[in-house]
């Protein structure tokens, strides 16, 4: 028998989130499910990296960490946990999550991994296809011409998958790039035996808005938010939960007795959050209109979501290629009253210096005054040299990119040769490390190149 | 070089009428601005044009810039390309991400509307 309405809970925003709300939101709520995105744009690059180097990597660590911590009491509470933390290498961290159910004595706990996003085997293939894989944002071509450097190759996925493991009795799942609102439109698709037709795509459009407004976690329960000074105790900020009728529409709370707040404007500041159009949020599971929500609050960290339209996914699918593309230089150094910006302009004066003796070769050197400019640029207004001397304090940026780590590196020496030649007062913090650029070519694929496969890992004695 | 046009008279900013979240999509920083009270919406969306935030950005703003109504929660969408110095992975520019980016266009001032509440 199909449920009326279905608990669901955010339990991470993105890897490096914390972990304590989500333990906190177990233990004193009742959920059907505890889902999690740990994935970012550049993650998936991150993470094929680290797989080059060990086999057994490519997986989200905390995304493990995590199950480990919080399956024995989902267990006995009956909250099935979804994740998309397996990054590039899925069946590892299924197996290490059954082998750590196996540890705390959950035999016969289920794990379903739900791969099929990882194109990176298959690029020379996709290259050779005559697909104009054209980048998304620019109109570019020529991927092909960088075959070379391709360093990862994901599909943004479906909740398909997620489904599939669902129904196959999965008590964990754990996937790869999924969409981040797949780990929340999944359950709702199995809970509901909602079907992927024109009758359910308002359906699936809602839980679709409704992954988006929660999967930031506390980005929408007053973390990020314009009326910061309002939101209570952020340090223990409760994180979202989304109580769904099979209707698709939505009561947003958090855990009772966080810190935080639910309310419409917190609602609505992650709603249009990190969106286009908004009349056409596209995922693929499908396309929303974000124009069509009516919220109203209901009672105390209560807002009721309701009216959501959409459409069906295009049948395109979002492919993003990460590059390698040369390393980053970056420097650091502040200065005190008096004449801090004189201070910062001879620093940068002396910087220019050492790059011409270093013989560093950049591709492109930029400085930001911290203090007056680093955040805006342009859009910032300008300060006098002498207003600027007045401040307490102002510091220098410096960030130049390169082709080589080699040369990169002469950054961080610049910077520390200003340690002495530097003007007086001069102050650092730790040198900074040359960092390796991936850029990310975003493009569209018809989604028959996409087949997503589920298999079942027990935690066996 | 020294310029305060801030505080001339009932001169307001869109900081005063609206709140903002701002993030990234590769190279594209998106911004959300959303209507403090419903009767500052329309002025809102006369205030944070595409003309508007490019000469607000200048340089630091590359590419076309796009403001979408949300009606239904008094908020506009604006979508400006090439804002991030070449996107997180990319820039030399510290917020990687254009978090703070987006909170620039609080500086807009609040244009002036009609009675009628008119609205190119």
């Amino acid at each position: 028998m199909t449920k009326q309405t279905i608990r669901m809970g955010a339990g991470s925003g993105f890897w490096g989130d914390a972990m304590d709300p989500a333990m906190e939101m177990l233990e004193r709520e009742p959920l059907d499910y505890l889902c999690f995105d740990f994935l970012a744009e550049l993650t998936m690059a991150l993470l094929q990296r680290q797989k080059t180097k060990d086999p057994a990597a490519g997986y989200v660590p905390d995304a493990v960490a995590y199950m480990k911590a919080m399956m024995p009491l989902a267990q006995r509470k009956g909250t099935r946990l979804i994740s998309n933390g397996g990054g590039v290498n899925v069946a590892a961290a299924a197996r290490q999550i059954a082998a750590d159910a196996a540890a705390l004595g959950l035999h016969g706990l289920k794990v379903g991994a739900v791969e099929g996003d990882d194109l990176l085997a298959r690029m020379p293939e996709l290259l050779a296809s005559g697909l104009p894989l054209a980048h998304m944002d620019t109109g570019a071509t020529g991927l092909a011409d960088r075959a070379a450097d391709v360093v990862s190759a994901n599909v943004y996925t479906d909740s398909t998958g997620i489904v599939q493991a669902l129904a196959q009795g999965a008590d964990v799942v754990i996937a790869g790039r999924v969409s981040d609102n797949a780990v929340y439109v999944g359950p709702a698709v199995h809970a509901f035996g909602w079907r992927r037709d024109p009758a359910h795509a308002d359906r699936i459009a809602a839980a679709v808005t409704l992954g988006h407004i929660v999967e930031c976690a506390a980005g929408c329960t007053g973390g990020m938010s314009s009326r910061f000074a309002d939101m209570p105790a952020m340090g223990r900020a409760g994180f979202p939960i989304l109580e769904m009728d099979a209707s698709g529409d939505c009561t947003i709370t958090k855990t009772r007795g966080s810190g935080g707040r639910v309310d419409c404007d917190t609602v609505k500041e992650h709603l249009v959050y990190e969106i286009g159009d908004p009349r056409e949020y596209l995922m693929p599971d499908g396309i929303a209109d974000f124009t069509t929500i009516a919220l109203a609050q209901v009672g105390e960290d209560r807002v009721r979501a309701s009216g959501i339209r959409g459409r069906l996914p295009s049948g395109q699918l979002k492919l993003v290629v990460g590059l390698r593309d040369g390393w980053i230089g970056e420097s650091m150094a502040f200065f005190p009253w008096p004449d801090p910006y004189d201070r910062a302009m001879k620093a940068k004066q002396t910087m220019l210096e050492r790059f011409e003796r270093l013989g560093l070769a950049g591709d492109a050197v930029h400085f930001d005054v911290i203090g007056l400019n680093m955040l805006h640029g342009e859009a910032a207004p300008r300060m006098s040299p002498q207003d600027a001397n007045r401040l307490p304090e102002l510091g220098l940026r410096c960030a130049v990119r390169t082709r080589s780590a080699a040369e990169a590196d002469k950054v961080r020496r610049a910077a520390a040769n200003l340690w002495i030649m530097g003007p007086g007062g001069t102050s650092f913090g730790t040198p900074i490390k040359p960092r390796p650029v991936v850029s990310l070519w975003p493009t569209l694929i018809p989604a028959h190149w996409v087949e997503q496969r589920v298999t079942m890992v027990e935690a066996r004695q | 070089m020294t310029q305060q046009p801030r505080q001339q008279a009932a001169d307001r900013l869109v900081a005063d009428i609206a709140y903002v979240r701002s993030g990234d999509k590769g190279d594209v920083c998106t911004a959300g601005l959303i209507a403090k009270r419903p009767e500052d919406y329309e002025a809102l969306q006369a205030s944070v044009t595409p003309d508007a935030v490019r000469v607000l950005y200048g340089g630091w703003l590359k590419g076309d810039v796009q403001c979408h109504r949300m009606d239904n929660i008094g908020a506009v969408v604006v979508v400006m390309r090439g804002a991030l110095g070449g996107g997180a992975t990319q820039t030399l520019r510290l917020d990687q991400t254009g978090k703070s980016f987006g909170h620039a266009l609080l500086r807009l001032p609040v244009a002036a509307i009609s009675r009628e509440g008119g609205n190119p």
